[in-house]
């Protein structure tokens, strides 16, 4: 087995007992992203320090260190701030911006003596589902190159699937891990709402906005998770340990049956039936539960969300950083810098923002979806209470080819079992139950499952049984 | 579908340049992602007011942790202690620097 094929939890051993270099390890996927990243494009710079990063974590291992994270090498999307290097969110709008701080997740992966690689490509300031949005160019499924690898963080997603890092940070705002780390056959993990610090990643509707962790297995994934997590002073959304309240386990999964009966492709609910029965011969019991209002969710999301980034990307003018173009007066360089700077996702997503926050047009829209967003955490929180988690699948179908999804609808469309862990605040997390085969090719889906907030461990806990 | 200059109206609210040739996609674009989510105000149960009503003692009890202020810690900090050492990386991403300062457009004109 080649050192970038590890997980990050068997790396770390061998790391510990001095079998392997973080050198040796570093090595090993700048390799592997020198043999395919121009045909996955899945990094948009790979750092040229990240050899001396490696050295500087072997030299910390030799003075008595031994984080298990120390000398791991990750790879960090493009929208989340590492001093002194470039963050451009995959946008023209910030294609050379360069980091004055670290964000506080970067900080503690720091501490830790985690390896940068690079930076992962995605869908521009993370609206996609498919990284198809990128400024820089698609990023190709590592299953095959003739499908999407999911977005928006689907560099991340990419990169670990094909071992060019050992694991990878992604942010998710309506199953912007999720739904790649399904398409990609990898963990991809979401917190409770205020789980992970945001201080120095790019906001892009902060009420659903959440950094999330990439990996090769769940038990990866929460290492990550916990070496990143916790309060800090920079972001007032982050909790202390005590907010929410501690759940014993009950070995019980919830499946919400009305919401499998139809829009599934048959082999991906065959490889989900498959995964509930493996549950099963492990001791869990599974329990029906109802969600009444779980379709309006996509429909909310789509209000809540540009309602949100409308605003958030307003601070992208062009006075202070960024792209800056002259026309004439100050309302002109404004709207030159932001029609030339933003891609075209983004800017519909603004106009549908300032659409439904109009006056007039609130009490339709952005008052209406804030009801849904209430009455689907009651539900939520209801049908929580019997379970340990909730189980669906992670998207309806596996990864849609290159230029497939091209009406902004359809492309929405693919969200529509993750955005609900967005609007309610619960945890997530996509696991790979499997594969299905289109035209030869295995691709591989998601088994998705939902937990009380503040449950990371009961999520975590049944991802590991799977 | 929206119009021509609803959209136009959009873009300058939003302070966006669009294209002339982008208009019409626009239009038929968002008039088709308003249809969808506007399936929201077609739900007779679902009201503004809701999400103050309480439900019953079972959901309020599992109901994630109620909205609170968080405060930092009430503490003095030096001053411009959080931009100490960065003031020259900040300065260097000025689209137009002169010196320390950013060069910015001149926002109060006489009238002629």
């Amino acid at each position: 087995m080649k050192l970038n094929e590890l997980t990050i939890t068997d790396a770390s051993k061998k790391l510990a007992s001095g079998e392997i270099t973080s050198v040796q390890l570093t090595q090993a996927c700048l390799d592997a992203i020198a043999a395919r990243n121009t045909e996955l494009n899945a990094y948009l710079e790979v750092f040229d320090d990240a050899l001396a990063q490696a050295a500087a974590a072997d030299a910390r291992r030799k003075a008595g260190e031994n984080h298990p994270l120390l000398g791991t090498p990750l790879a960090i999307k493009d929208n989340i701030l590492i001093e002194g290097r470039r963050a451009s969110a995959a946008s023209k709008m910030l294609e050379n911006y360069v980091a004055t701080y670290d964000a506080t997740v970067i900080k503690k992966l720091k501490e830790a003596g985690a390896v940068f690689l690079g930076r992962t490509n995605m869908d521009e300031f993370a609206m996609g589902g498919s990284n198809e949005n990128s400024a820089f160019g698609a990023v190709k499924n590592p299953h095959d190159s003739s499908r999407v690898p999911g977005g928006s963080s689907g560099g991340s997603a990419a990169a670990v699937a094909a071992h060019l890092c050992l694991g990878a940070l992604g942010t998710d705002t309506g199953g912007s891990v999720r739904e790649p780390a399904a398409f990609c056959g990898v963990v991809g993990m979401k917190p409770t709402y205020g789980g992970i610090s945001r201080s120095g990643i790019m906001a892009m509707a902060a009420s659903l906005n959440q950094c999330g962790v990439l990996a090769k297995t769940a038990e990866d994934a929460e290492l990550l998770f916990n070496t990143i997590a916790g309060l800090d002073a920079l972001d007032s959304q982050t909790f202390d340990a005590g907010v929410y309240p501690k759940r014993a386990a009950q070995k019980k999964i919830g499946v919400p049956r009305a919401l499998l009966a139809q829009g599934i492709d048959a082999d991906v609910l065959e490889r989900f039936e498959a995964s509930l029965k493996k549950f099963q011969s492990q001791g869990y019991t599974l329990v029906d539960v109802d969600i009444p209002s779980a379709p309006l969710a996509l429909a909310a999301y789509y209000i809540i969300m540009p309602a949100e980034a409308s605003t958030d990307l307003a601070r992208y003018d062009g006075v202070r950083y960024g792209l800056s173009l002259k026309a004439g007066d100050l309302v002109g360089d404004y709207a030159a810098t932001r029609g030339a700077g933003f891609g075209q996702e983004v800017r519909r997503r603004i106009m549908l923002g300032t659409y439904v926050l109009s006056s007039g047009y609130y009490d339709a829209y952005y008052a209406k979806a804030l009801a849904a967003r209430a009455q689907l955490r009651a539900e939520y929180a209801k049908a929580l209470t019997g379970v340990d988690v909730i189980a669906m699948p992670t998207t309806t179908s596996p990864a849609p080819k290159l230029g497939e999804k091209s009406e902004p609808l359809a492309m929405y469309l693919l969200d529509i079992f993750t955005v609900t862990a967005n609007i309610t605040g619960n945890p997530a997390l996509s696991v790979p139950m499997g594969t299905v085969e289109r035209e030869g090719k295995q691709l591989p889906v998601g088994l998705q499952f939902t937990a009380a907030h503040g449950d990371e461990t009961g999520l975590f806990a049944a991802a590991k049984s799977l | 579908m929206i119009s021509k200059e609803e959209v136009l109206k959009l873009a300058e609210l939003a302070r966006l340049k669009v294209s002339d040739a982008e208009v019409g996609q626009l239009q038929k674009d968002i008039s088709s992602i308003l249809d969808y989510v506007g399936q929201l105000a077609q739900q007779p149960g679902l009201t503004t007011t809701q999400r103050d009503s309480a439900g019953s003692s079972e959901e309020e009890a599992s109901r994630a942790a109620k909205p609170h202020n968080v405060m930092r810690a009430d503490t003095p900090r030096a001053a411009g202690d959080m931009l100490a050492g960065k003031e020259e990386a900040l300065r260097a991403a000025f689209p137009t620097r002169e010196g320390s300062y950013n060069v910015v457009r001149t926002i109060i004109q006489k009238d002629e």
